[in-house]
């Protein structure tokens, strides 16, 4: 009775974060020595990104001709939307997708008896991932902006305000999709979610059209839900579509949804683990 | 008390499982009701191993071997039950517990299929912060003692099951380990690769003094390494003690093996002896355990025995009689 006790004691602390930044960094490391062998698969996956953007940039682009649509020229279209497809690029979080498979296959047991949180193995494949990909998009990137003229005045103020938004679009990705991929501790087809948190993204995050563009209500929900804040929001800074009070709510919703993305990531891992060790991997 | 690394006791896991038939109509009904059924895969277990023990963890598929190894690696927590290992309870999982255990599952890798061994090798000394001189020491001996050093360098992908199986040795035990869990180890290799890791086991064993525990359904595995068994059926200790002495217990008989000049002489066999086999004077006999010796002088007496030998019954008829029976 009082062991009972005892171990219900000790399951709180389980999810603890007990910090292990060598092993953290190795493992990255070895997942990208691991991944630069399929660099072929990789630039395949990041091309079959590209591809939805790129059509919305020869829609729009098409559409403003000469003139303006909703404020953007041609050469606004453009750039806004390379800069999107780096963006997307950059924050999309294809480890979520594996995460459901490590939990049903049993691979959260090899994770589970390392002294090392299994989060990074998911972000040591995010690292690992970002490098194999920015080969691959800034060159294709490079090319597209030669061919298309992007018309793009990158103030300072934008500029370095850019980084933080690009560094806080990937953690909120990240962590909104993680947390979601972690119901596969309970439901056996979870990823059915994160292809919604996709369709969302498609639809709110700017990638349709920009948030500025978006009808009435569609925009209010662009708004105020997280999705905008993992896609669209680093672009719009980038391409000069806020003012300072724009920027400075954005990074208000940004760090916001970051928190709770991240409260909803700690429940759902402690709660998670929980009933995995209960019911065996 | 005090000398025993791992201590278990009244240890007892229950699973919860969702049950329904088969079919549409069931699937329906289960998404509004489901029903649960128990499934008691650990019943009041106890035992103590002390430190630099080989102990053999038999018994039939599903009696709950993985399960009690799951709870001591930290995996499972215990529906009721006390459990310490190195002191520690195991599922809190602790940075300090993990790194003084391992556990090396015969159907699980933790090796990456596209880098060559060392690499991975390199990781987890980082992972189990270990000092890289002790790496290098430990390194050395493992691969020299296993002979593996023309694998390090080649992709995992190409490797063989036994040749995986090594490097998932070296990875499990490169950062020393106090208590060693060995699931299925040879699960799939063959013969000569089972022999090698066999000497292995028991060698690293000797030099470390680290504890193992060790499943596997191939018997000689457990008589060549486990001086001590513990068998578990239907989630209940049936015997814990030494491997000859479960023979003594389980099989209240031995054989008798006769070759015979000239004509056989069944007629002048003791009523209690059983005939087994008997193949061109060639005999078996079965006889009980007590009356070994007399029986023996009678046959030395009446037979024209060219050749006699008394042995014990093969493990394996033992322990299939248990797993049959579960009973001991």
């Amino acid at each position: 009775m009082m062991q009972e006790a005892r171990g219900k004691k000790w399951d709180s602390r389980i999810t603890l974060p007990q910090v292990n930044f060598r092993g953290g960094l190795a493992l990255i490391r070895k997942t990208w020595l691991s991944w630069v062998q399929h660099r072929s698969f990789f630039f395949l996956l990041a091309f079959g990104w590209m591809i939805p953007p790129l059509i919305y940039l020869f829609v729009w682009s098409t559409a403003a001709g000469g003139g303006t649509v909703g404020g953007f020229s041609r050469g606004q279209f453009v750039a806004y939307y390379l800069v999107l497809i780096v963006v997307n690029q950059l924050t999309y979080s294809q480890t979520n997708w594996t995460v459901g498979d490590v939990i049903r296959y049993g691979g959260m047991n090899m994770q589970l008896l390392r002294p090392l949180s299994p989060v990074f193995d998911a972000l040591s494949s995010e690292v690992a991932g970002k490098v194999v990909y920015i080969l691959f998009i800034v060159p294709v990137t490079a090319v597209l902006a030669l061919w298309l003229r992007p018309e793009l005045h990158v103030t300072l103020r934008n500029g370095l305000a850019f980084i933080p938004a690009l560094a806080l679009a990937w953690a909120l990705r990240f962590f909104w999709g993680y947390w979601l991929a972690l119901l596969a501790f309970w439901a056996t087809r979870a990823d059915a979610l994160l292809a919604l948190q996709d369709a969302l993204i498609f639809l709110l995050a700017g990638q349709v059209a920009p948030t500025a563009l978006l009808p009435g209500v569609l925009r209010q929900a662009a708004v105020w839900l997280p999705f905008r804040y993992m896609v669209g929001f680093p672009v719009e800074v980038l391409t000069g579509q806020l003012n300072a009070t724009g920027i400075l709510t954005g990074f208000a919703f940004q760090l916001g949804w970051l928190a709770v993305a991240l409260a909803l990531f700690s429940v759902m891992w402690r709660a998670g683990v929980k009933r995995y060790s209960a019911v065996g991997g | 008390m005090s000398a025993s690394q791992i201590v278990v006791k009244n240890l007892c896991k229950t699973y919860r499982v969702p049950e329904r038939e088969a079919g549409v109509g069931a699937a329906l009904k289960s998404l509004v009701h489901r029903v649960y059924r128990d499934v008691e895969a650990v019943r009041d277990v106890s035992f103590e191993i002390a430190r630099g023990e080989f102990v053999g963890f038999i018994g039939p598929n599903g009696a709950g071997k993985t399960t009690t190894l799951k709870v001591l690696s930290g995996l499972l927590h215990p529906t009721s039950g006390e459990v310490r290992v190195l002191g520690f309870t195991p599922w809190a999982r602790q940075h300090d517990y993990l790194r003084r255990i391992s556990m090396v599952l015969g159907n699980k890798s933790q090796m990456l299929w596209d880098i060559p061994p060392l690499d991975s090798f390199d990781v987890l000394g980082d992972i189990y912060r270990v000092p890289p001189t002790e790496f290098k020491s430990t390194l050395d001996e493992l691969v020299a003692l296993l002979e593996m050093e023309d694998l390090l360098t080649k992709p995992v992908r190409n490797f063989s099951l036994g040749e995986r199986m090594k490097c998932e040795l070296v990875a499990g035990l490169l950062h020393r380990p106090d208590v060693l869990f060995l699931d299925e180890p040879t699960l799939g290799l063959d013969v000569s690769m089972q022999a090698r890791l066999r000497r292995f086991f028991a060698e690293y064993n000797r030099r470390s003094g680290v504890t193992v525990i060790l499943t596997s359904h191939y018997m000689a595995d457990v008589t060549a390494l486990c001086p001590r068994v513990i068998l578990i059926h239907h989630g209940q200790l049936l015997y814990d003690g030494a491997l000859h002495g479960l023979a003594e217990k389980l099989a209240p008989f031995k054989l008798i093996r006769l070759a015979l000049s000239g004509t056989n002489g069944q007629s002048d066999l003791p009523p209690e002896a059983d005939v087994v086999e008997q193949e061109n004077g060639h005999l078996t006999l079965r006889v009980p355990r007590a009356t070994t010796p007399t029986i023996t002088a009678q046959l030395l007496n009446t037979l024209p025995v060219v050749d006699l030998s008394v042995e014990d019954p093969p493990i394996e008829a033992v322990i299939d009689r248990i797993y049959q029976e579960g009973t001991v």
